[in-house]
């Protein structure tokens, strides 16, 4: 993990902090370090995530110390309790999250202390380490929720067997969060359940305080979230359930089958609504689909919390070949294992590495008469692969981060709305040129 | 030793007189800079914002054929996604190829904070090399690698003999300056301290063969075509019709017309000696390379303000025909210019005549727009400059002299400009790339102080800043719905008080 990388498709600890808390609602971010790493980490995501844009709170709106030499000289105690002190007066919140970074860090400031000052006042407010040298922006998301759910709020007093926490899905750096946040939550819905999801608009403060109460913690990655649950399931005794994001309806009918055994409910409706609903569109699509030819070898290139739901999508769904499925996520030896399906995937970050992988492994025609070349190509991936598909002359489709060829709001892929999506989108992006 | 044979490039805090914290009017504003005082200012709150660092990568991935190797932890070359697709645009309007740029990091892990990270530097340049073949490496030190001491200088002088792109080093660490116009500093020092300014022989030119007739006359043509020929430095901010806009009225007045540093490669950058006069198109902007170019190359240059607006322009291209001794040609042209262009915005002008406007974002395009603007019949509510530092005074002379009532902020947050925004309720705000979501927010109609997309400089500039501002006031529908279901973090009591309350001594 310690090697350099080539244009990593993430950022660090505090930028994940930073995305995860200017996507919570009334929550404010208090950023120490310098005034740059707040602006510039926030406007990754801003831009890079399908133009997520500036919450609330963050971006240059956000509370930051803006360290200088002075404090990286004598500390930077001073500065934090000054710059508290006044965001506390200024800035309308409900929590307030000191974030640190790495100058901070590195001179050694007790933020804990300082912050204490204040918690033992009776602000709500906490600080979480997140230097860029301790981990990347998913480590980021684990810290800060961790920070929230297992050490700053109480331990619940009763149990709601109804409710579930949704975790995994990373804000800004899973670009579809809120999407598939939504049709998760409408899904569960439909069985009877109460969810916290915490990222999306029609989220309150509230759910955030009701978490520690929940009866199952269902963690949408088999990375992220991970260590995040089990703490949480050691603070507060609520189990966890660790499952792949469910895109399209063959992985809907199995999540939503697993989700009511757990619970002792019956999915049976819900999964026949659901089926009626999405093959009433996607059957009348099968004209276009089929008429115009449109199976394709697909090669997938994203984080690994996509990258085995959108495989299987591709393959179960549309019947496509998969060709190959690159996780550009850094991970360790355990988080490969964890990945280990019927799918085999491969581990690559940089644009360049993965190019040559996927023209090592599958050469193309070199003028012969006869060839058995990867075409049709779609490669659905991250903006980065976008080059690399243009000199394949394959389709490209960015789904995975960073994000800046188009613009997303709510769309999302989970369910199955969001497989009609994904489907619209990847035939979508082939109509839109064709003419 | 001066600053020019430093190996890591001063900050402009060290430099010159600057400051980031400042309320008041712009003739205060230039004595407190004088005096010193603007130094002492400073914030007991803060919002966000970027650092030198961004800046210096948002100039180097302009660079064509150029890899940039983060000497950082992972997460600071985070912007540079979006500053490549920045720069392929740029490319593109330039007509050079819109090739993303290729970047590294090398990801310091807390175990290099302690032992050091020059190894990993070492290798991460190496791997560029081989695997990129640029023409240039751009080395970027931020903050972590420049607390921990590693020596990049050393690295980069070992490095050089074992890899064929020239390396250039950049030192932004962002906690040394809160001034992000360090940046510009930063990004010519590595320029001409990693980069051969002076052509070369068989590559650029043919030397004379010895004892030739012809020869004399060679260097007659030779010494003629320098001595028409002008270098102007653009800017990040500077859009590709601004620059046809300057080329225009120069070519006008007989000259050659070549742009640096953005959007040029290392073989044009070699060539940047061979003109006779360096302009720059922003006073905070290149004084720094001007007159590191004078004293080395003893090349003069003009720092003369923004042509932006009649005035200021009239005056940016009368400095440079003096120079050259065309001051009755240049006054020509822009009589005949202005003529058609004073036409041109009639109709504009009788839509927008006393519109309340607010000018947010850097120092000079600031002070030069609201006098432009001031001079065609606007009401000029307030000024925000991001920085200010000594560079900006002629602009900030010129803004006390034509606006001496008008209120001047330095500041880049955003509070500051939204407590502004709620209590001088201008009709419009010009403002800097980053704000205008925030403004559209409050329901404030805006447009973009500058755009790369658009024309600002010059005639063509002011005509179409003009139509650009009648055109939002066409419909604000977008921004009135918007800010009807926009909640603002600020606790109201704020704005029943002092915007500037968190300025400090």
């Amino acid at each position: 993990m310690s090697d350099f990388l080539e244009r990593p498709r993430t950022a660090c600890a505090l930028a994940g902090a930073l995305s995860v808390i200017g996507n919570l609602p009334d929550v404010i971010p208090i950023v120490h370090t310098t005034l740059g790493c707040g602006g510039n980490l926030a406007n990754s995501t801003a831009f890079g995530s399908g133009y997520l844009g500036g919450g609330y709170c963050s971006g240059p709106a956000a509370p930051s110390t803006g360290v200088t030499e002075t404090e990286i000289v004598f500390g930077g105690a001073d500065r934090l309790r000054e710059q508290i002190k006044n965001t506390l007066e200024l800035i309308d919140g409900k929590l307030y999250v000191v974030a640190t970074g790495c100058m901070t860090e590195m001179i050694g400031d007790d933020t804990e202390g300082v912050v204490s000052e204040f918690s033992d006042e009776g602000y709500p407010i906490l600080s979480v380490s997140t230097p860029s040298f301790k981990g990347d922006s998913y480590h980021g998301y684990d810290i800060v929720l961790d920070g929230i759910f297992n050490k700053f709020l109480p331990k619940a007093s009763e149990k709601n067997p109804k409710l579930v926490n949704i975790f995994g899905l990373v804000p800004g750096y899973d670009p579809f969060f809120r999407g598939d946040l939504e049709e998760i939550e409408r899904l569960l819905k439909e069985l009877g359940l109460e969810v916290n999801t915490f990222f999306t608009p029609g989220q309150t403060f509230e759910n955030l305080t009701s978490a520690p109460g929940a009866a199952l913690n269902i963690v949408l990655s088999r990375v992220w979230g991970v260590e995040l649950a089990k703490n949480f399931e050691e603070r507060h005794g609520t189990p966890y359930w660790i499952t792949d994001l469910p895109i399209g309806p063959e992985a809907t009918d199995k999540f939503l089958t697993e989700v009511a055994k757990r619970f002792g409910l019956n999915a049976q409706a819900a999964i026949e609504k659901g089926n009626r609903e999405f093959y009433g569109y996607f059957e009348r699509a099968a004209d276009a689909f089929c008429d115009q030819d449109l199976k394709f070898y697909a090669i997938t290139v994203t984080n690994s919390t996509y990258a085995l739901p959108l495989a299987r999508y591709l393959r179960t769904e549309l019947g496509w070949v998969l060709a190959d499925s690159f996780v550009t996520d850094n991970l360790t030896e355990a988080q490969r294992a964890a990945l280990q399906s019927d799918i085999p995937l491969k581990f690559a970050t940089g644009v360049q590495e993965i190019a040559r992988l996927i023209n090592l492994e599958h050469p193309r025609n070199k003028g012969q008469r006869y060839f058995d070349d990867l075409s049709p190509l779609y490669i659905v991936g991250s903006t980065l692969e976008k080059r690399t598909a243009q000199i394949r002359g394959a389709r490209h489709l960015s789904v995975s981060f960073p994000v800046y060829d188009r613009l997303i709001t709510d769309r999302g892929y989970a369910g199955y709305r969001g497989g009609l999506h994904l489907f619209e989108d990847l035939i979508g992006q082939i109509m839109s040129v064709k003419l | 030793m001066g600053y020019y044979e430093q190996s890591v490039p001063p900050v402009r805090d060290s430099r010159l007189k600057i400051g980031d914290s400042y309320i008041g009017h712009a003739c205060d504003l230039v004595s407190c800079s004088r005096e010193g005082c603007l130094l002492q200012k400073s914030r007991s709150f803060w919002q966000a914002n970027s650092c030198q660092m961004a800046l210096s990568l948002m100039m180097a991935t302009t660079v064509e054929n150029s890899v940039i190797v983060m000497h950082a932890p992972g997460g600071c070359g985070a912007l540079l996604h979006s500053l490549s697709v920045q720069s392929a645009k740029g490319k593109a309007q330039r007509g050079k190829a819109p090739n993303p740029v290729p970047w590294l990091t090398t990801n310091l892990t807390e175990a290099d904070v302690i032992g050091g990270g020059e190894k990993k530097l070492r290798e991460t340049i190496q791997y560029a090399d081989r695997e990129f073949r640029p023409e240039i490496i751009f080395v970027v030190v931020t903050c972590a690698p420049s607390i921990i001491g590693d020596d990049v200088e050393e690295v980069v002088r070992q490095v050089r003999s074992t890899v064929s792109a020239e390396v250039v080093s950049l030192h932004c660490p962002g906690f040394r300056s809160r001034v992000v116009a360090s940046a510009y500093d930063t990004f010519y020092h590595g320029i001409f301290r990693g980069l051969n300014l002076s052509p070369k022989p068989w590559v650029d030119f043919r030397p004379l063969p010895e004892g030739s007739p012809d020869n004399e006359l060679v260097e007659k043509q030779y010494q003629y075509q320098k001595s028409r020929t002008v270098n102007v430095w653009n800017a990040t901010s500077i859009g590709p019709a601004d620059e046809k806009e300057v080329e225009r009225l120069l070519t006008a007045l007989g000259l050659k017309v070549r742009f640096f540093a953005e959007y040029s490669s290392r073989d044009e950058l070699r060539l940047v000696t061979e003109a006779a006069l360096n302009v720059s198109m922003c006073n905070v902007h290149d004084d720094y390379m001007l007159k590191y170019l004078e004293k080395k190359y003893g090349i003069p240059y003009v720092i003369a303000g923004m042509p932006i607006g009649f005035r200021h322009t009239r005056n940016w291209l009368m400095k440079i025909a003096e120079f050259f001794g065309l001051e009755k040609e240049a006054s020509h042209l822009i009589d005949y210019e202005e003529r058609l262009a004073r036409k041109a915005i009639q109709p504009f002008l009788e839509q927008v005549k006393g519109k309340k406007v607010l000018f947010c974002g850097g120092v000079v395009r600031v002070g030069s727009e609201a006098t432009a603007l001031a001079e065609l019949g606007f009401d000029v509510l307030g000024i925000r400059a991001y920085h200010y530092d000594e560079g900006a005074e002629p602009v900030f002379e010129d803004v006390a002299k034509n606006l001496a009532e008008t209120p001047v902020a330095v500041s880049n947050q955003l509070f500051e400009l939204t407590h502004q925004i709620k209590t001088l309720k201008p009709d419009l705000v010009l403002s800097h790339n980053g704000t205008q979501g925030y403004i559209a927010k409050l329901g404030v109609p805006s447009i973009q102080l500058f755009n790369v997309d658009g024309a600002f400089f010059g005639y063509m500039g002011i005509y179409q800043i003009l139509r650009r501002i009648v055109f939002e006031f066409k419909n604000t529908s977008y921004r009135d719905r918007l800010s009807r279901h926009t909640k603002l973090p600020y606790k109201p009591s704020y704005f029943e008080g002092d915007a500037f309350k968190y300025i400090k001594d």
